[in-house]
Protein backbone atom coordinates (compact mmCIF):
# COMPACT_ATOMS: atom_id res chain seq x y z
CA UNK A 1 0.00 0.00 0.00
CA UNK A 2 0.75 3.42 -0.06
CA UNK A 3 0.34 6.81 1.63
CA UNK A 4 -1.11 9.71 -0.65
CA UNK A 5 -0.60 13.31 0.16
CA UNK A 6 -3.19 16.10 -1.10
CA UNK A 7 -1.78 19.76 -0.15
CA UNK A 8 -4.16 22.68 -1.09
CA UNK A 9 -6.92 22.70 -3.19
CA UNK A 10 -6.74 19.42 -4.02
CA UNK A 11 -6.91 18.42 -0.21
CA UNK A 12 -10.88 20.01 -0.58
CA UNK A 13 -11.13 18.08 -3.97
CA UNK A 14 -10.34 14.56 -2.37
CA UNK A 15 -11.86 15.58 1.28
CA UNK A 16 -9.17 14.18 2.88
CA UNK A 17 -5.23 15.09 3.81
CA UNK A 18 -4.48 11.53 3.05
CA UNK A 19 -5.40 8.49 2.05
CA UNK A 20 -4.11 4.65 1.22
CA UNK A 21 -3.98 3.52 -1.88
CA UNK A 22 -2.18 1.12 -3.76
CA UNK A 23 0.44 2.49 -6.23
CA UNK A 24 2.88 0.04 -6.49
CA UNK A 25 4.18 -0.62 -9.91
CA UNK A 26 2.55 2.63 -11.49
CA UNK A 27 4.43 5.42 -12.65
CA UNK A 28 3.67 8.59 -11.20
CA UNK A 29 2.29 9.70 -14.84
CA UNK A 30 -0.53 6.57 -14.56
CA UNK A 31 -1.01 7.34 -11.08
CA UNK A 32 -1.79 10.72 -11.83
CA UNK A 33 -4.51 9.61 -14.37
CA UNK A 34 -5.90 7.15 -11.98
CA UNK A 35 -6.25 10.02 -9.12
CA UNK A 36 -7.33 12.65 -11.74
CA UNK A 37 -10.31 9.84 -12.49
CA UNK A 38 -10.95 8.44 -9.02
CA UNK A 39 -11.92 12.28 -7.39
CA UNK A 40 -12.62 14.30 -10.59
CA UNK A 41 -10.07 16.49 -10.35
CA UNK A 42 -9.24 18.30 -13.45
CA UNK A 43 -5.46 19.20 -14.75
CA UNK A 44 -3.36 17.14 -12.54
CA UNK A 45 -0.52 17.63 -15.14
CA UNK A 46 1.19 20.27 -13.97
CA UNK A 47 0.64 19.19 -10.23
CA UNK A 48 4.46 18.67 -8.74
CA UNK A 49 4.68 15.03 -7.09
CA UNK A 50 7.10 14.20 -4.49
CA UNK A 51 8.16 10.30 -3.52
CA UNK A 52 9.20 9.88 -0.25
CA UNK A 53 10.36 14.05 -0.03
CA UNK A 54 12.07 13.84 -3.46
CA UNK A 55 10.60 15.61 -6.75
CA UNK A 56 9.22 12.75 -9.07
CA UNK A 57 9.16 13.08 -12.92
CA UNK A 58 6.24 11.53 -14.97
CA UNK A 59 8.19 7.91 -15.62
CA UNK A 60 9.03 7.39 -12.32
CA UNK A 61 7.86 4.24 -10.76
CA UNK A 62 6.16 3.89 -7.69
CA UNK A 63 7.57 1.27 -5.32
CA UNK A 64 5.29 -0.47 -2.08
CA UNK A 65 5.61 1.86 0.98
CA UNK A 66 6.42 5.01 -1.23
CA UNK A 67 4.51 8.00 0.26
CA UNK A 68 3.69 10.38 -2.70
CA UNK A 69 2.75 14.05 -2.41
CA UNK A 70 0.52 16.20 -4.32
CA UNK A 71 1.88 19.68 -4.71
CA UNK A 72 0.12 22.32 -6.73
CA UNK A 73 2.24 25.03 -7.75
CA UNK A 74 -0.04 28.27 -7.42
CA UNK A 75 0.07 31.41 -8.47
CA UNK A 76 -1.12 33.97 -6.23
CA UNK A 77 1.32 37.07 -4.75
CA UNK B 1 23.25 56.06 11.69
CA UNK B 2 26.10 53.87 12.52
CA UNK B 3 24.10 51.37 14.55
CA UNK B 4 21.57 51.14 12.28
CA UNK B 5 22.76 47.85 10.65
CA UNK B 6 24.44 46.83 14.17
CA UNK B 7 21.90 43.43 15.20
CA UNK B 8 22.34 42.25 11.58
CA UNK B 9 25.84 42.69 11.33
CA UNK B 10 25.65 40.60 15.00
CA UNK B 11 24.72 37.41 12.83
CA UNK B 12 27.72 36.02 11.94
CA UNK B 13 26.94 34.56 8.30
CA UNK B 14 27.09 38.45 7.49
CA UNK B 15 28.99 40.26 9.65
CA UNK B 16 31.00 43.76 8.28
CA UNK B 17 31.97 42.17 5.30
CA UNK B 18 28.27 40.91 4.59
CA UNK B 19 26.78 44.03 5.35
CA UNK B 20 29.15 46.08 2.73
CA UNK B 21 28.24 43.16 0.10
CA UNK B 22 24.56 43.59 0.84
CA UNK B 23 25.07 47.71 0.21
CA UNK B 24 26.97 46.65 -2.97
CA UNK B 25 24.41 45.24 -4.99
CA UNK B 26 20.86 45.62 -6.82
CA UNK B 27 18.06 44.08 -7.10
CA UNK B 28 14.76 43.99 -8.88
CA UNK B 29 11.51 42.32 -7.75
CA UNK B 30 8.71 41.72 -10.04
CA UNK B 31 5.23 42.86 -8.66
CA UNK B 32 4.29 45.31 -5.82
CA UNK B 33 1.27 43.83 -4.46
CA UNK B 34 1.58 41.20 -1.31
CA UNK B 35 4.83 39.35 -1.99
CA UNK B 36 6.26 42.74 -3.70
CA UNK B 37 4.86 44.70 -0.43
CA UNK B 38 6.91 42.44 1.79
CA UNK B 39 10.35 41.50 0.05
CA UNK B 40 10.69 45.22 -0.86
CA UNK B 41 10.62 46.56 2.80
CA UNK B 42 12.44 44.13 4.26
CA UNK B 43 15.37 44.18 1.95
CA UNK B 44 15.07 48.28 2.31
CA UNK B 45 15.38 47.55 5.97
CA UNK B 46 18.29 45.27 5.44
CA UNK B 47 20.17 47.97 3.84
CA UNK B 48 19.98 46.42 0.01
CA UNK B 49 22.49 49.41 -2.41
CA UNK B 50 19.36 49.72 -4.48
CA UNK B 51 15.98 48.48 -5.80
CA UNK B 52 13.89 48.24 -8.89
CA UNK B 53 10.37 47.31 -8.32
CA UNK B 54 7.84 47.36 -11.12
CA UNK B 55 4.08 46.55 -11.10
CA UNK B 56 1.52 48.01 -13.72
CA UNK B 57 -1.73 47.99 -11.00
CA UNK B 58 -2.97 50.72 -8.55
CA UNK B 59 -3.64 50.47 -4.99
CA UNK B 60 -7.15 49.37 -4.42
CA UNK B 61 -9.08 49.26 -1.06
CA UNK B 62 -9.14 44.90 -0.92
CA UNK B 63 -5.34 45.32 -0.96
CA UNK B 64 -4.74 46.88 2.54
CA UNK B 65 -5.71 43.96 4.47
CA UNK B 66 -2.07 42.44 3.77
CA UNK B 67 -0.21 44.43 1.43
CA UNK B 68 2.24 46.22 3.89
CA UNK B 69 3.44 49.56 2.31
CA UNK B 70 0.36 50.83 1.44
CA UNK B 71 -2.41 53.48 3.29
CA UNK B 72 -5.71 54.62 3.05
CA UNK B 73 -4.57 58.27 1.45
CA UNK B 74 -2.93 55.79 -1.78
CA UNK B 75 -6.60 54.04 -2.20
CA UNK B 76 -7.76 57.31 -2.38
CA UNK B 77 -5.36 58.94 -5.00
CA UNK B 78 -5.03 56.42 -7.06
CA UNK B 79 -1.68 55.37 -6.68
CA UNK B 80 0.34 53.34 -9.05
CA UNK B 81 1.65 50.69 -6.68
CA UNK B 82 4.92 51.09 -7.29
CA UNK B 83 4.69 54.71 -7.53
CA UNK B 84 3.35 54.40 -3.58
CA UNK B 85 5.49 51.62 -2.75
CA UNK B 86 9.01 53.75 -3.90
CA UNK B 87 7.38 56.69 -1.58
CA UNK B 88 7.07 54.85 1.63
CA UNK B 89 10.20 52.64 0.83
CA UNK B 90 12.16 55.92 0.60
CA UNK B 91 10.80 57.52 4.32
CA UNK B 92 11.69 53.61 5.63
CA UNK B 93 15.45 54.02 4.30
CA UNK B 94 16.60 56.98 3.12
CA UNK B 95 20.05 55.27 1.91
CA UNK B 96 18.52 52.84 -0.51
CA UNK B 97 18.17 54.26 -4.28
CA UNK B 98 14.83 52.82 -5.21
CA UNK B 99 13.54 53.04 -8.73
CA UNK B 100 9.49 52.37 -9.60
CA UNK B 101 8.69 51.23 -12.35
CA UNK B 102 5.02 51.54 -13.81
CA UNK B 103 4.33 49.13 -16.25
CA UNK B 104 3.61 45.46 -17.49
CA UNK B 105 6.54 43.37 -17.03
CA UNK B 106 6.18 41.53 -20.24
CA UNK B 107 9.74 40.04 -21.65
CA UNK B 108 10.84 43.11 -23.65
CA UNK B 109 10.70 45.31 -20.36
CA UNK B 110 12.03 42.81 -18.37
CA UNK B 111 14.90 42.62 -21.03
CA UNK B 112 15.76 45.98 -20.12
CA UNK B 113 15.32 45.89 -16.44
CA UNK B 114 16.95 43.15 -15.20
CA UNK B 115 20.39 44.02 -17.04
CA UNK B 116 22.84 44.51 -14.39
CA UNK B 117 20.94 43.00 -11.44
CA UNK B 118 22.08 40.62 -9.08
CA UNK B 119 18.90 38.53 -7.98
CA UNK B 120 15.32 39.10 -9.03
CA UNK B 121 12.47 38.47 -6.59
CA UNK B 122 9.10 37.29 -7.93
CA UNK B 123 6.21 38.53 -6.46
CA UNK B 124 4.17 37.99 -9.45
CA UNK B 125 0.38 36.59 -9.73
CA UNK B 126 0.89 34.58 -12.83
CA UNK B 127 2.91 31.97 -14.12
CA UNK B 128 3.10 33.84 -17.67
CA UNK B 129 5.15 36.83 -15.89
CA UNK B 130 7.39 33.71 -13.91
CA UNK B 131 8.32 31.63 -16.80
CA UNK B 132 9.33 34.66 -18.98
CA UNK B 133 11.31 35.71 -15.52
CA UNK B 134 12.69 32.27 -15.27
CA UNK B 135 13.96 32.82 -19.11
CA UNK B 136 15.43 35.73 -18.45
CA UNK B 137 17.61 34.54 -15.18
CA UNK B 138 18.81 31.82 -17.33
CA UNK B 139 19.70 33.80 -20.25
CA UNK B 140 21.59 36.47 -18.63
CA UNK B 141 22.70 34.32 -15.47
CA UNK B 142 20.58 36.22 -12.62
CA UNK B 143 19.18 34.17 -9.77
CA UNK B 144 15.38 34.40 -8.92
CA UNK B 145 13.43 33.04 -5.96
CA UNK B 146 10.28 31.68 -6.77
CA UNK B 147 7.27 32.93 -4.42
CA UNK B 148 3.43 32.24 -4.54
CA UNK B 149 0.81 31.95 -2.09
CA UNK B 150 -3.04 31.69 -1.80
CA UNK B 151 -5.43 30.66 1.08
CA UNK B 152 -3.35 30.19 3.94
CA UNK B 153 -0.76 27.74 1.24
CA UNK B 154 2.40 28.84 -0.24
CA UNK B 155 5.77 28.15 -1.74
CA UNK B 156 9.21 28.80 -2.51
CA UNK B 157 11.69 27.77 -4.49
CA UNK B 158 15.83 29.54 -5.00
CA UNK B 159 16.62 29.01 -9.24
CA UNK B 160 20.36 29.91 -9.22
CA UNK B 161 21.46 29.09 -13.26
CA UNK B 162 23.81 26.49 -13.30
CA UNK B 163 23.28 25.12 -10.17
CA UNK B 164 19.68 24.00 -9.59
CA UNK B 165 16.54 22.95 -12.13
CA UNK B 166 14.65 25.88 -12.96
CA UNK B 167 10.73 26.30 -12.93
CA UNK B 168 10.61 25.61 -16.21
CA UNK B 169 12.12 21.86 -15.62
CA UNK B 170 9.49 21.39 -12.98
CA UNK B 171 6.30 22.76 -14.86
CA UNK B 172 6.88 21.82 -18.29
CA UNK B 173 4.04 23.80 -19.61
CA UNK B 174 2.02 27.29 -17.89
CA UNK B 175 -0.13 26.34 -15.81
CA UNK B 176 -3.32 27.35 -16.59
CA UNK B 177 -6.56 28.30 -14.24
CA UNK B 178 -4.42 28.06 -11.26
CA UNK B 179 -6.29 29.70 -7.80
CA UNK B 180 -5.48 32.89 -7.39
CA UNK B 181 -6.12 35.36 -4.59
CA UNK B 182 -9.07 36.89 -6.19
CA UNK B 183 -11.12 33.49 -6.22
CA UNK B 184 -9.53 32.12 -3.47
CA UNK B 185 -8.12 34.66 -0.89
CA UNK B 186 -5.40 35.22 1.05
CA UNK B 187 -4.66 35.35 4.66
CA UNK B 188 -1.74 37.66 5.58
CA UNK B 189 0.73 35.06 7.03
CA UNK B 190 0.51 33.49 4.29
CA UNK B 191 2.10 36.01 2.61
CA UNK B 192 4.26 36.73 5.63
CA UNK B 193 5.80 33.08 5.24
CA UNK B 194 6.51 32.96 1.86
CA UNK B 195 8.52 36.56 1.79
CA UNK B 196 10.26 35.75 4.77
CA UNK B 197 11.46 32.34 2.65
CA UNK B 198 12.55 34.40 0.03
CA UNK B 199 14.28 37.26 2.07
CA UNK B 200 16.20 34.05 4.00
CA UNK B 201 17.48 32.94 0.24
CA UNK B 202 18.02 36.65 -0.64
CA UNK B 203 19.95 37.38 2.21
CA UNK B 204 22.00 34.59 1.44
CA UNK B 205 22.80 35.31 -1.98
CA UNK B 206 23.74 38.94 -1.90
CA UNK B 207 26.39 38.06 0.87
CA UNK B 208 27.29 34.97 -1.46
CA UNK B 209 27.06 32.56 1.39
CA UNK B 210 26.10 29.75 -1.81
CA UNK B 211 26.79 26.77 0.74
CA UNK B 212 23.83 28.42 2.85
CA UNK B 213 21.19 28.47 -0.24
CA UNK B 214 17.90 26.16 0.53
CA UNK B 215 18.05 23.56 -2.48
CA UNK B 216 14.54 22.09 -1.39
CA UNK B 217 11.45 23.16 -2.76
CA UNK B 218 9.27 24.64 0.23
CA UNK B 219 5.25 24.42 0.80
CA UNK B 220 3.04 25.15 3.40
CA UNK B 221 -0.07 25.42 4.64
CA UNK B 222 -0.53 27.82 7.82
CA UNK B 223 -4.22 26.60 8.69
CA UNK B 224 -4.35 22.71 7.67
CA UNK B 225 -0.92 22.71 9.94
CA UNK B 226 0.57 21.00 6.63
CA UNK B 227 4.62 21.73 5.89
CA UNK B 228 6.30 19.76 3.42
CA UNK B 229 10.19 20.26 1.74
CA UNK B 230 11.02 18.41 -1.30
CA UNK B 231 14.47 17.40 -2.54
CA UNK B 232 14.50 19.27 -6.27
CA UNK B 233 17.78 17.56 -7.50
CA UNK B 234 16.37 14.70 -9.40
CA UNK B 235 14.26 17.91 -11.19
CA UNK B 236 16.59 19.07 -13.11
CA UNK B 237 16.28 18.67 -16.69
CA UNK B 238 19.09 18.46 -19.56
CA UNK B 239 16.56 18.67 -22.46
CA UNK B 240 14.61 21.37 -20.57
CA UNK B 241 13.88 24.67 -22.94
CA UNK B 242 15.02 27.22 -20.63
CA UNK B 243 18.26 25.68 -18.74
CA UNK B 244 19.27 21.99 -20.99
CA UNK B 245 21.96 22.08 -23.19
CA UNK B 246 20.36 23.83 -25.72
CA UNK B 247 18.13 26.66 -24.31
CA UNK B 248 15.66 28.37 -26.56
CA UNK B 249 14.00 30.26 -23.76
CA UNK B 250 10.39 29.79 -25.47
CA UNK B 251 8.54 31.72 -22.74
CA UNK B 252 10.71 35.22 -24.28
CA UNK B 253 9.37 34.77 -27.68
CA UNK B 254 6.15 36.77 -28.46
CA UNK B 255 3.82 33.71 -30.08
CA UNK B 256 3.68 31.72 -26.39
CA UNK B 257 2.48 35.05 -24.90
CA UNK B 258 -1.05 36.18 -23.65
CA UNK B 259 -2.11 38.52 -26.48
CA UNK B 260 -4.36 41.52 -25.58
CA UNK B 261 -5.94 43.52 -28.43
CA UNK B 262 -8.75 46.80 -28.43
CA UNK B 263 -11.66 45.73 -30.33
CA UNK B 264 -12.31 48.56 -32.93
CA UNK B 265 -14.97 50.90 -31.77
CA UNK B 266 -16.37 48.48 -28.55
CA UNK B 267 -14.31 50.10 -25.55
CA UNK B 268 -13.81 46.17 -25.45
CA UNK B 269 -10.11 44.72 -25.08
CA UNK B 270 -10.02 40.68 -26.01
CA UNK B 271 -7.86 39.21 -24.05
CA UNK B 272 -6.04 35.42 -25.73
CA UNK B 273 -4.11 32.92 -23.68
CA UNK B 274 -0.80 31.73 -25.88
CA UNK B 275 -2.99 28.42 -26.51
CA UNK B 276 -6.48 27.05 -26.05
CA UNK B 277 -7.47 26.07 -22.80
CA UNK B 278 -10.43 23.88 -21.56
CA UNK B 279 -11.64 26.24 -18.68
CA UNK B 280 -14.75 24.25 -16.19
CA UNK B 281 -17.19 27.22 -16.24
CA UNK B 282 -19.15 25.55 -13.53
CA UNK B 283 -16.58 25.52 -11.09
CA UNK B 284 -14.70 28.87 -12.11
CA UNK B 285 -18.28 30.17 -11.76
CA UNK B 286 -19.06 28.51 -8.41
CA UNK B 287 -15.83 30.35 -7.14
CA UNK B 288 -16.70 33.80 -8.00
CA UNK B 289 -19.93 33.84 -6.82
CA UNK B 290 -18.69 32.57 -3.17
CA UNK B 291 -16.41 35.18 -3.29
CA UNK B 292 -19.33 37.72 -3.84
CA UNK B 293 -19.50 38.49 -7.86
CA UNK B 294 -22.27 38.14 -9.49
CA UNK B 295 -22.13 36.00 -12.15
CA UNK B 296 -24.01 35.36 -15.51
CA UNK B 297 -23.74 32.90 -17.72
CA UNK B 298 -24.40 29.83 -20.06
CA UNK B 299 -22.49 26.67 -21.31
CA UNK B 300 -20.25 28.82 -23.49
CA UNK B 301 -19.45 31.95 -20.95
CA UNK B 302 -19.46 33.44 -18.20
CA UNK B 303 -19.76 37.37 -17.35
CA UNK B 304 -19.11 39.04 -14.21
CA UNK B 305 -19.00 42.39 -13.34
CA UNK B 306 -15.89 44.37 -11.37
CA UNK B 307 -16.64 45.83 -7.86
CA UNK B 308 -17.03 49.38 -9.10
CA UNK B 309 -19.26 48.13 -12.06
CA UNK B 310 -16.80 49.87 -14.59
CA UNK B 311 -16.14 47.03 -16.26
CA UNK B 312 -17.31 43.58 -17.05
CA UNK B 313 -15.46 40.52 -18.25
CA UNK B 314 -16.52 37.53 -20.28
CA UNK B 315 -14.90 34.49 -19.95
CA UNK B 316 -15.01 31.72 -22.55
CA UNK B 317 -14.83 28.19 -22.81
CA UNK B 318 -11.34 28.20 -24.46
CA UNK B 319 -9.88 30.66 -22.13
CA UNK B 320 -10.50 34.05 -24.50
CA UNK B 321 -12.22 36.90 -22.82
CA UNK B 322 -13.53 40.30 -23.65
CA UNK B 323 -13.28 42.83 -20.97
CA UNK B 324 -15.87 45.46 -21.92
CA UNK B 325 -15.68 48.59 -20.34
CA UNK B 326 -12.22 49.40 -20.91
CA UNK B 327 -9.16 50.84 -24.05
CA UNK B 328 -6.86 49.82 -21.03
CA UNK B 329 -4.67 46.75 -22.33
CA UNK B 330 -3.01 46.46 -19.11
CA UNK B 331 -5.92 46.93 -17.17
CA UNK B 332 -7.42 44.45 -18.85
CA UNK B 333 -4.53 41.64 -18.79
CA UNK B 334 -4.25 43.00 -14.81
CA UNK B 335 -8.08 41.64 -14.47
CA UNK B 336 -8.14 38.10 -16.56
CA UNK B 337 -4.70 37.33 -14.42
CA UNK B 338 -6.43 38.21 -11.16
CA UNK B 339 -9.24 35.86 -12.04
CA UNK B 340 -7.69 32.84 -14.25
CA UNK B 341 -4.30 32.92 -12.82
Amino acid sequence: MNKVLFFAHLRDAVGEESIEMEANGKTVAEFKQQISETYDIQKLDTVMVAINEEFAPDSEVIQEGDIIAFIPPVSGG
Amino acid sequence: MTDRYSRQILFSPIGIEGQDKIRSKHVLIIGAGALGSGNAEMLTRAGVGELTIVDRDYVEESNLQRQQLYTEQDVKQKLPKAAAAEKRLREINSDVKIQAVIGDANPELLAQIAQGKDLIIDATDNFETRLAINDISQKMDIPWIYGACVGSYGMSFTIIPGKTPCLNCLLKTIPMQGLTCDTAGIISPAVGMVVSHQIAEALKILVEDWEAIRTSFVSFDLWRNQYSSIKMSKAKDESCLSCGTNPTFPFLELGNLTKSTVLCGRDTVQVRPPKRLDIQLEELSKQLMTIGYEVKGNPYLISIETENKEQRMVIFKDGRALVHGTKDLIAAKTLYNRILG
